[in-house]
């Protein structure tokens, strides 16, 4: 099977599952108690935009025509609008999926590299001082309650010793004025300092850990005597030889702790006001907004599906054994 | 195996387990938070002040520090904090705990049905596993919470362990497959027992010691989604548990101002979180004797 | 002088249950261009005996008595870095291609052409291109293979690449361990003729390590039999197979021919392996010879010399039993 059949098939896998969450969701809004209308449609809304609404999101049809409708709009975007904003949801979570997205992949991103390469020092040093340092370490950063260590920084280093910013992602002050490019960029990374230490650190821990255990696997492997046996440096036998080896499972495993990153990513989000998805979510679910929820909601699984596709690719092009 | 020899081994493995040092830490906290569960029993009957729910300190209008009457201070209302330290530890393993063992109980069922069966009903059980297993437990809470309204305790902890049982479900799975084929299992077939009995009388038994080692991890699992859910203000209003406090802390605003009171349920959750997992680690250690020779080797 | 010589050596590993003699105190010798064959069971000590020579044994094993002379110089003193140096150059090893012993996510030419980088720092980029075609030419592997990953190869191809990567840095001794186990009759048969070949046109000297007594048979001038952790019988290899002198190399001998053909030969069971912990001072095949006297239960035999090249490790009166028994 070619790479192209590979990812096709994996694409129809995943609208089958998108199709199935799609559904059940329909299913569980049906079942909730309270009127479906009285949940899609802001009551602050005048008389003649809500009827609109209803028209248009099918609300006043039988279950089933409701279902097809909604499936409808759902594939042209239209996912009904928010109580809060008064917006099409769509364009809220837009502009929203930025920011998660560059706290999300840039905390994993360093995350993953930070720990496999302490992972692979800590492994190839088992038993010393540093080994037991690292891997406690790890331990300990890997059961930390994520919005607890939030909170804790936020309090120390924002709060006690002012260095960062307590949340948000802009200073107004530089935005408004029209300050320089580059300022702009490192008042972001100013404000995205903490919330990105908070997931990197969850993060480093868990993947130290997987590190470290498929170094110390792989090390029992034939090809490492091998390596030894041609004269290799151990540096090399460790770089070239061992860690690419070992750091397959730990890229799978990226893809498995997705869900717990997800949470985490939404807990840290909540806690330093970062305006992500996440954040949404939880705002919308406080105020009664099941428009945005439902929409932050899919948006997330679509998030997760297509993550986890693409996991599964970078794994088989790191292995060549694999071929589709 | 007769039941002496059953002892023996279990005492070799305890052996082993408590001479690592990950199992001695981890019983040892577990220990501890476990006293403190008890505590929580006995600490409203003091002085009905110390209700970690409804009891007020009357002469305390404001979140105070640490003092003689109350070792840990007081939220803001004058409610006592070291009460509620001790309620969240029972409620920690309440949930935990419950959650656990549903998941499961669920996990098992739904693995053996899978193993056994194969065919279709496997390929169709097993993907529902995957699809469960990658979607963040939390966020599917949260929209439930949106359609449904603030749930109780125990909606929340069956909720917890519909997402957890994939994992166990699919180890359970592969050891009924390779029991399937075992000769007691192909003799009783034989002897014309039903599917149902051969599950349950055959491969439950052989398959549930394996069931329970998994349950350290999903207790964990299962206390910090409800700790988190309870962080973000949608758990049970009627419980304290130490997600609610740091949720209480942070919406009042004193979480710059009293440490005391933002530390302690954070801490709780951590260390309770890491007991769980050094427990699981050094019972993986007992079980396994490849990564114990890893050790013995050092 | 000869190549390698090998004086007294004993290896222990440290167990939970005490030290292990793996090898214990045995001395032998090769010369340039010539192949000796280790044989024996399982057990006996002979892996240990090449990971001893390549400086590879694992961290709970040490040497702890005798001398290894390569070349004249003792490589039981060398320091890490040397033995960097000297591993793949002077010394390289065939490994089992059975056992993954070439790294998955590599490409095999890349793990020849590393071998080569590193011995050789000052060659060029071209002219190492250059050896690994030559190499893979010699071993039969075609061009267009090269850029390939293990797993693309078969059992056979894979044992001809880890040949080429032994050969790489043209080294004076081969250690050879186990290389056409786990291959199939015809593939083995070729791969042996590789090694053959590849031996006399480069006139290396080859140390051969199997426990199948017909494939050392094809390929060494000079056997050792071993048992236990020692040397039992050494010599040229017509010798110790027309006239096989110690009990063990006859049991050996005669368990091969019994497979091979319909010969009314009787197979003594061998009881057990020795244990390599307890014994001392007395005959380590003790317990499993049919011809064991209460000396061999006390004492320690020693080498009886047959002819200048064939010895064994045993007693003279017992020998002398063995040969009239039969």
């Amino acid at each position: 099977m070619g790479t192209r059949k590979f990812i096709f098939k994996k694409i129809i896998e995943i609208t089958i599952i998108f199709f199935v969450i799609l559904t059940l969701l329909f299913f569980l809004f049906r079942l909730s108690p309270g009127s479906p209308i009285s949940k899609m449609v802001d009551p602050g809304l005048t008389l003649e935009d809500q009827v609109l609404l209803i028209e248009q999101l099918g609300l006043d049809r039988p279950a089933f025509e409701q279902y097809i409708i909604y499936l409808k709009n759902f594939f042209t975007g239209n996912l009904g609008s928010s109580f809060h904003y008064g917006e099409a949801v769509s364009s809220i979570i837009m502009a929203k999926l930025p920011w998660t997205i560059l706290l999300f992949s840039l905390s994993t991103i360093l995350a993953a590299y930070a720990g496999i390469v302490l992972g692979k020092i800590s492994a190839w040093n088992k038993g010393s001082a540093l080994d037991n340092f690292l891997s406690i370490s790890a331990l300990i950063c890997h059961t930390l309650f994520i919005p607890w260590f939030a909170l804790l920084l936020l309090w120390v280093l924002g709060f006690k010793l002012g260095w960062f910013p307590l949340g948000g992602v802009l200073s107004p002050e530089i935005w408004i004025t029209g300050s320089s490019i580059p300022l702009k960029i490192l008042d972001v990374l100013h404000h995205m300092f903490l919330p990105l230490m908070t997931l990197f650190f969850i993060h480093l821990g868990s993947y130290l850990l997987l590190m470290r255990s498929s170094m110390l696997g792989v090390f029992k492997e034939d090809y490492i005597i091998t390596a030894r046996a041609k004269g290799l440096s151990e540096k090399v036998i460790r770089n070239k030889h061992a860690a690419k080896n070992a750091a397959l499972p730990v890229l799978t495993s990226v893809g498995l702790s997705l869900a717990f990153s997800i949470n985490g990513g939404a807990l840290t989000e909540q806690v330093f006001t970062w305006p992500g998805i996440g954040r949404e979510l939880i705002f919308a679910v406080s105020n009664n907004d099941y428009p945005l929820a439902q929409a932050c909601f899919l948006l997330i699984a679509a998030v997760v599906l297509v993550a986890n596709l693409i996991v599964d690719l970078l794994y088989a092009y790191m292995d060549p054994r694999i071929t589709y | 195996m007769s039941q002496n020899q059953h002892i023996e081994r279990f005492q070799k493995g305890w052996k082993i387990f408590i001479k690592n040092p990950l199992g001695k830490t981890g019983v040892t906290l577990l220990l501890i938070f476990m006293l403190m569960a008890i505590a929580s029993f006995f600490i409203p009957l003091i002085d009905p002040m110390y209700d970690p729910m409804t009891g007020i300190d009357p002469l305390i209008k404001t979140s105070t520090g640490p003092s003689m009457q109350h070792f840990l201070g007081t939220d803001n209302v004058g409610r006592d904090l070291f009460a509620q330290l001790m309620e969240g530890a029972k409620i920690a393993f309440i949930v935990g705990l419950s959650s656990a063992f549903i998941s499961i109980v669920m996990g098992t069922v739904i693995g053996m049905i899978s193993g056994y069966a194969g065919g279709m009903t496997d390929i169709i059980l097993m993907r529902m596993a995957d699809i469960i297993m990658i979607m963040p437990s939390l966020v599917i809470l949260l929209i439930l919470a949106s359609l449904f309204g603030q749930f109780n305790i125990w909606i929340i902890v069956f909720i917890i362990a519909i997402m957890r049982w994939p994992a166990v479900s699919r180890i359970i799975r592969s050891q009924t497959l390779s029991l399937k084929s075992r000769p007691f299992i192909e003799a009783s077939r034989v002897a014309g027992a039903s599917n149902i009995r051969i599950i349950f009388r055959h491969i439950m038994p052989n398959v549930l010691p394996l069931a329970f080692l998994y349950m350290t991890f999903r207790v964990t699992s299962a206390i910090l989604v409800e700790a988190a859910l309870s962080f973000l203000g949608f758990g049970d209003p009627s419980q304290v548990s130490w997600g609610m406090m740091l949720q209480w802390v942070w919406k009042s605003g004193y979480m710059f101002q009293a440490p005391y009171w933002m530390i302690p349920p954070g801490l709780c959750i951590s260390l309770l979180t890491l007991s769980f997992y050094m427990l699981g680690r050094a019972m993986d250690e007992v079980l396994d004797p490849r990564l114990r020779k890893e050790e013995e080797e050092r | 002088m000869a190549l390698l010589n090998v004086e007294n050596l004993t290896v222990g590993y440290k167990t939970k249950t005490g030290l292990l003699k793996a090898v214990n105190d045995i001395s032998f010798s090769i010369e340039q261009g010539r192949s000796l064959g280790f044989v024996g069971e399982s057990g006996c000590g002979k892996t240990t005996i090449g990971m001893t020579l390549m400086g590879l044994l694992p961290e709970n094993a040490s040497i702890l008595q005798g001398d290894i002379y390569f070349n004249g110089s003792n490589l039981a003193g060398l320091n890490d870095k040397q033995w960097r140096d000297f591993r793949g150059r002077e010394i390289s090893m065939i490994f089992q291609a059975a056992m993954n012993a070439m790294n998955p996510v590599i490409r095999v030419d890349e793990q020849i052409i590393e071998a080569i980088e590193t011995h050789n720092p000052e060659m060029s980029k071209t002219d190492i291109n250059e050896k690994v075609k030559t190499l893979f030419n010699m071993v039969d592997i075609p061009k267009d293979r090269l850029k390939d990953y293990p797993h693309q190869y078969s059992g056979g191809m894979k044992q001809r690449a880890i040949i080429a990567m032994a050969l790489a840095c043209n080294p004076r001794l081969i250690i050879a361990d186990e290389p056409t186990t786990a291959l199939d009759v015809i593939v083995q048969d070729q791969i042996l003729k590789e090694i053959k070949k590849i031996q006399k046109e480069l006139n290396t000297s080859v140390v051969f390590i199997s426990h199948d007594i017909a494939v050392v048979a094809d390929v060494c001038e000079d056997i050792c039999v071993m048992y236990g952790g020692q040397i039992v019988e050494k010599g040229k290899r017509e010798e110790v197979f027309k006239c096989p002198l110690h009990p063990y190399t006859k049991t050996l001998l005669a368990s091969y021919l019994s497979l091979d053909s319909d010969a009314n030969i009787k197979v003594p069971e061998i009881q057990k392996a020795p244990d390599l912990i307890t014994f001392n001072g007395k005959c380590c095949f003790a317990g499993s010879c049919n011809c064991c006297t209460a000396k061999c239960k006390s004492h320690s035999p020693g080498w009886v010399n047959m002819s200048e090249t064939h010895q064994a490790f045993c007693f003279e009166d017992t020998l002398k039993k063995d040969n009239n028994g039969r």
